[in-house]
């Protein structure tokens, strides 16, 4: 048993081991347009874990994760800029997370009150309430234009393309350098949210899900956890606001709009509600698939060229056709999720290469007791 | 499961009453757990017994009367707060959480674990080996109820008698001084039952807890309890051992039919 732990293990490290290689290598081999592509991915991957933390795991629907977001971004931006305080970057980064936390506390009171359908129309109000204040907060947020983000400076090296660098002949500018920032952030995003979901916090929100009567009676303290899944999932939100505004370096109102927190609901019903590696895989389909359809949806048939209009689809609207079709077709054919397909492939391969002794040990689709149930009239 | 030193404190129900929008559920009960004991609550459909067992969960808040665990008031207490004094129960209709049988024994263990948010993100040593020794315990609690061929499996493939399991073994994980059995073997056949009844009082005599029962199998009743309060339309109109309520002419009106019926049930 242990020994077959272990091994298991040893692969599961490989993997990461390579994964992260690739990850690494990658900024050496790809141009702006990718690398901004990953930037986006992994900004939205820690962000859709946030929300697949409350609303896939604990089970309250928000549609306002965008404000938190928000709050992350304008954040940063406000603290780290003028006008503002100007604190250190790397000091108004942490405060922006921080921050956005806080904003999910404040809010928790509603949430520790209000279910299901009825918390999704109170976080509406917050998309909303965030939109109207972005707008008109000027002095804060810089109104209709937005603001532009500072980039972020750590220890002396600037995550910007203020200053020449070049590694291994590679000119590396802000994307190359963000892709590293990116990926250790998504790293520790990936690292703690495993953790929580493992461990006793992970439990009771999952309890909270299934059932609020039997997480109270087994001694989960239901309101605290309500709360506590709010804050920890608007942290995360606040994270990925920091690094949507490093990636974007602009940060303009209209972006933290209703849409987007639809967005990250789809992300995590897309990738598979529950799981960090679900959310991943969901922020990437629904991050980088518009991107892409948009910039090779000309070499498809039927499509215009860019700028001509002459009655056959442009390569935007065709992008979008094709992104609302992904969507469709991975909900019929997936409706656990990517992550629930890749589990479900691993398993018939598995199937497959241990076919020859078809007797599943592990398999427990067979209680022996349901043999031996017969049907007695109860007294 | 560690073995308590001291006898669990005595469960004390005086005088509760609860109302639902003018239907009087609990009407003026009290009754008393002796410590160590099974306390049967028997009675027809609607007697109230569910309703007694949510107020002793803290679930339902009675109008009048009070619940004591020893010293401790457990009547305006939340649910979670009962669950930590070491008062578990089971459901009527199981409620249990999607996963393995190890994640529903886990959350058994909650209340008796420490590691809270930011130890468990960090991952951090203590937090890491409390999960490791909450996972040895509630294997002990799988292996003294029989699941311990299923610690890995998940919840919603298992038997409904092996669900039902779950629930025990859950509510023992909260090492408790008072276990609430709801129906523990409802939908149960013969053997299942037989093992049900054999665990209760494994963990009756191995662990020295008191276990308040609500039960329609009345041979089961009989052989596990000790003392056996009767409800009937929400008044207690019985309370003694197996043998004197069976003999009692009022339950045997209200609710036991006549004493050959009786016989047959077990």
């Amino acid at each position: 048993m242990s020994e077959r732990l272990s091994r298991a293990r040893a692969v599961r490290l490989g993997w990461t081991f390579a994964a992260v290689t690739v990850l690494c290598a990658l900024p050496f081999y790809l141009d702006a347009f990718w690398l901004r592509i990953g930037l986006f991915s992994m900004a939205a991957a820690v962000g859709a874990v946030g929300l697949g933390l409350l609303t896939g795991t604990a089970g309250q629907l928000s549609l306002g994760h965008a404000f938190f977001l928000a709050v992350g971004a304008y954040g940063y931006v406000w603290l780290a800029g003028e006008p503002g305080p100007g604190l250190p970057t790397a000091v108004a980064a942490v405060l922006a997370v921080l921050l956005a936390g806080a904003a999910g506390g404040l809010f928790s009171p509603v949430a520790g009150r209000v279910r299901g359908i009825y918390l999704g129309v109170a976080t509406l109000a917050l998309v909303f309430l965030g939109h109207h204040v972005l707008l008109t907060a000027d002095s804060v947020t810089g109104g209709f234009n937005g603001r532009s983000v500072p980039p972020l400076e750590v220890g002396g090296f600037s995550f910007s393309s203020d200053s020449d660098l070049t590694l291994l002949g590679v000119p590396f500018g802000a994307e190359e350098r963000l892709w590293y920032l990116g990926l250790a952030l998504f790293a520790v995003t990936w690292f703690t949210a495993c953790g929580l979901l493992r461990g006793r916090p992970g439990r009771a929100l999952v309890a909270l899900r299934d059932s609020e009567t039997a997480a109270a009676v087994m001694g989960v303290d239901v309101s605290r956890y309500r709360s506590a899944a709010f804050v920890v999932s608007s942290m995360y939100a606040g994270l990925a606001g920091v690094m949507l505004a490093l990636a974007f370096r602009r940060v303009v109102p209209d972006y933290f709009g209703l849409v987007l927190s639809v967005d990250y609901l789809a992300m995590i019903v897309i990738g598979g509600l529950g799981s960090v590696a679900g959310a991943t895989a969901g922020a990437v389909f629904v991050t980088a698939l518009p991107l892409l359809m948009t910039r090779y949806a000309d070499q498809l048939p039927l499509v215009a060229a860019p700028g001509t209009t002459d009655g056959a689809v442009g390569p935007t609207e065709a992008a979008r056709y094709l992104y609302g079709a992904a969507i469709v077709l991975t909900l019929l054919f997936a409706p656990d999720g990517l992550h629930g397909l890749v589990r479900r492939l691993r398993a018939r391969l598995r199937h497959r290469l241990t076919a020859p002794p078809p007797a599943d040990t592990a398999s427990p689709s067979q209680p022996p007791t349901s043999a031996v149930r017969a049907k007695e009239p109860t007294p | 499961m560690t073995t308590r030193t001291t006898a669990p404190p005595p469960l004390t129900v005086t005088d509760v009453t609860v109302r639902f929008a003018g239907l009087t559920a609990l009407d003026a009960v009290s009754f008393t757990v002796t410590p160590g004991s099974v306390h049967a609550l028997i009675g027809p459909n609607g007697a109230g017994k569910s309703t007694c067992f949510n107020v002793l969960s803290g679930l339902c808040r009675p109008a009048t009367g009070t619940v004591r665990l020893g010293d401790a008031d457990l009547t305006r207490l939340a649910p979670h707060r009962i669950a930590a004094l070491g008062v578990a129960r089971t459901f009527q209709n199981i409620v249990t959480t999607r996963g393995t049988v190890a994640d529903n024994l886990l959350l058994g263990r909650h209340a008796l674990s420490r590691a809270g948010f930011t130890a468990s993100a960090l991952r951090l040593p203590h937090a890491r080996r409390e999960q490791r020794e909450q996972l040895a315990r509630a294997c002990e609690a799988a292996e003294l109820t029989g699941l311990g061929p299923h610690f890995d499996s998940p919840v919603a493939l298992l038997s409904y008698g092996d669900r039902k399991r779950v629930e025990f073994a859950r509510a023992l994980c909260l090492e408790p001084s008072v276990l609430l059995l709801d129906e523990p073997v409802a939908g149960m056949n013969a053997a299942e039952r037989a093992r049900t009844v054999e665990v209760v009082q494994a963990v009756r005599a191995e662990l020295g807890l008191s276990v308040v029962l609500v039960e329609h199998d009345m041979g089961l009743v009989m052989r596990l309890a000790d003392e056996v309060t009767v409800l009937d339309f929400g008044r207690v109109i019985a309370h003694g051992t197996p043998d004197e309520v069976r003999r009692d002419p009022e339950v045997l009106r209200a609710y036991l039919g006549t004493g050959a019926e009786t016989e047959d049930a077990a």
